[in-house]
């Protein structure tokens, strides 16, 4: 066994680089792929310069720490690109729409009916009837204002 | 093997544990809680995220999806003292989880219990028939009182439903039976009331045909005195006319009128099936004889036109040869 990683030298980094990466789409974990990436860069710098195996494994490692950073880089440009950003999201699609008060607002906190239910709204005293706005969310408690 | 070979093969095991504990995918659908040395720090949003390895760890893997809980059944005395037993579901989603974490402990029991009392005093506040027929108005109730309650949690109740309220059989029973006597009741007052309206209805249509035949009565005896009033009158006026002619000394003429009449009246005596034997009275005979005397008294008055008078008392008697005179004249009219 062990011959056998021997006598295949260089090439192990190569082979289990490509293995990490095709685990990595079975089992979707994004680290997977840049330790597969760094077990290649690895397997391409030992081809150049000879390198101990020790050496080698060292180098994996600092490679795979490394990606982190660089990975984090690179995801930066498209932090939370979504084809519907408000998905789970029930109170922040709320976010500056307009809706008529049932309830005036007493001391602070009233209650809204939007839609099928009732939601807890802070904001000035306001009679009811009155037309308002939804200015600010915060988990399910909204923020309105006179719209 | 050397120092050196063991530290290279721990350095490659440590760097791998450590990207796996540093690197989270949270997946849509759910939050995750951070907590560094066991204290909250942060809340991982779906996606790709990047934790401090040692440092931090997962603390719990909340559900933000909107969720539905049965609210098992149980038995409510309504106002009336009435048991009925009522379950339901609640609808609730997580909007902060941080809140929903470590506000709580065993969130989905606190829910189903909270609204469980709240049932109890809200349904224990009405009588058994507002319980059965304001099932709206005990949902928008429960919402309002378990929403406000949740509210520390950081959650939000979007809504709550009564699914069933079962009374007791026995009451279910005296409701069917309540019914069908209102029903019946109704169907006898209808009836009644039918009853009575058609009654009153032919009444009113026999008071109706009585007075149109009082009316129809009362209106043929006017006609029929108009009519007397009027024959009397034209009987009067031929009496005036026929004395006018006489007076004007054509007695010859009245006895031809006389006479006519006479002989069509005897006619038709004649002429009856029946009545082939006629008797008539001698005055008759006798009177009709002393027409042609009144002729000639009336000539003797009057004098004028005597040869007219003579010669209509001539044509005059010609019926008396073969015919008796009447014993009236016809009527008129």
């Amino acid at each position: 066994m062990t011959d056998m990683f021997v006598s295949l030298g260089t090439w192990n980094w190569l082979i289990f680089g490509f293995i990490l990466m095709a685990l990595e789409v079975l089992a979707p974990g994004v680290f997977l792929f840049w330790l597969g990436l760094a077990a290649l860069l690895v397997g391409l710098i030992s081809f150049a310069i000879a390198m101990s195996w020790q050496l080698q494994l060292v180098m994996f490692a600092v490679f795979a720490a490394a990606a982190v950073p660089v990975w984090r880089r690179l995801a930066r440009p498209t932090p939370d690109a979504s084809a519907s950003p408000f998905l789970n999201k029930r109170s922040e699609a709320l976010l500056g729409r307009e809706f008529t008060l049932e309830k005036p607002i007493i001391d602070g906190s009233g209650t809204m009916r939007i839609g099928d239910t009732v939601w807890r709204v802070a904001g000035p005293d306001t009679p009811a009837g009155t037309r308002v706005k939804v200015v600010q969310v915060d988990g399910a408690n909204l923020t309105v204002a006179a719209a | 093997m050397s120092g050196f070979d063991i530290f290279a093969i721990v350095l490659v095991l440590l760097v791998i544990v450590t990207l796996v504990a540093g690197v989270k995918t949270v997946p849509q659908g759910y939050d995750w809680t951070i907590e560094r040395f066991g204290k909250y720090t942060q809340t991982l949003s779906p996606g790709l995220n990047l934790i401090v390895p040692y440092f931090d760890r997962v603390g719990r893997k909340i559900n933000m999806m909107e969720q539905v809980i049965d609210i098992p059944e149980q038995e409510v005395i309504t106002k009336d003292n009435a048991t009925v037993t009522v379950d339901g579901v609640a609808f609730f989603q997580v909007f902060d989880a941080a809140k929903a974490s470590y506000e709580v402990s065993n969130l989905q029991q606190a829910i189903i219990v909270l609204t469980m009392t709240n049932i109890r005093s809200v349904m224990g506040s009405m009588d058994l028939d507002q319980v059965l027929s304001h099932r709206d108005e005990i949902n928008e109730r429960l919402l309002r009182v378990v929403d406000a309650a949740v509210s520390p949690w950081g959650l939000k109740v979007n809504r709550i439903e009564i699914k069933d309220i079962v009374p007791p059989a026995d009451l279910v029973e005296a409701m069917g039976r309540q019914m069908k006597a209102e029903r019946v009741k109704r169907a006898d007052i209808l009836q009644a009331e039918g009853q009575r309206q058609s009654e009153i209805l032919r009444a009113e249509g026999a008071k109706q045909g009585q007075i149109l035949q009082a009316e129809g009565r009362r209106e043929a005896a006017f006609r029929d005195a108009e009519a007397r009033e009027r024959s009397a009158e034209a009987e009067a006026k031929a009496t005036q006319m026929v004395s006018e002619a006489i007076a004007k000394g054509d007695v010859a003429a009245l006895n031809y009128f006389i006479a006519d009449k006479y002989i069509k009246a005897f006619g038709q005596l004649a002429d009856s099936p029946n009545q082939k034997v006629i008797m008539l009275p001698v005055e008759a005979m006798s009177m009709l004889g002393s027409l042609a005397g009144i002729g000639e008294i009336a000539k003797a008055t009057f004098g004028d036109g005597a040869a007219f008078a003579a010669g209509a008392a001539r044509r005059g008697s010609v019926p008396t040869t073969g015919s008796a005179p009447p014993a009236v004249p016809p009527r008129q009219g």
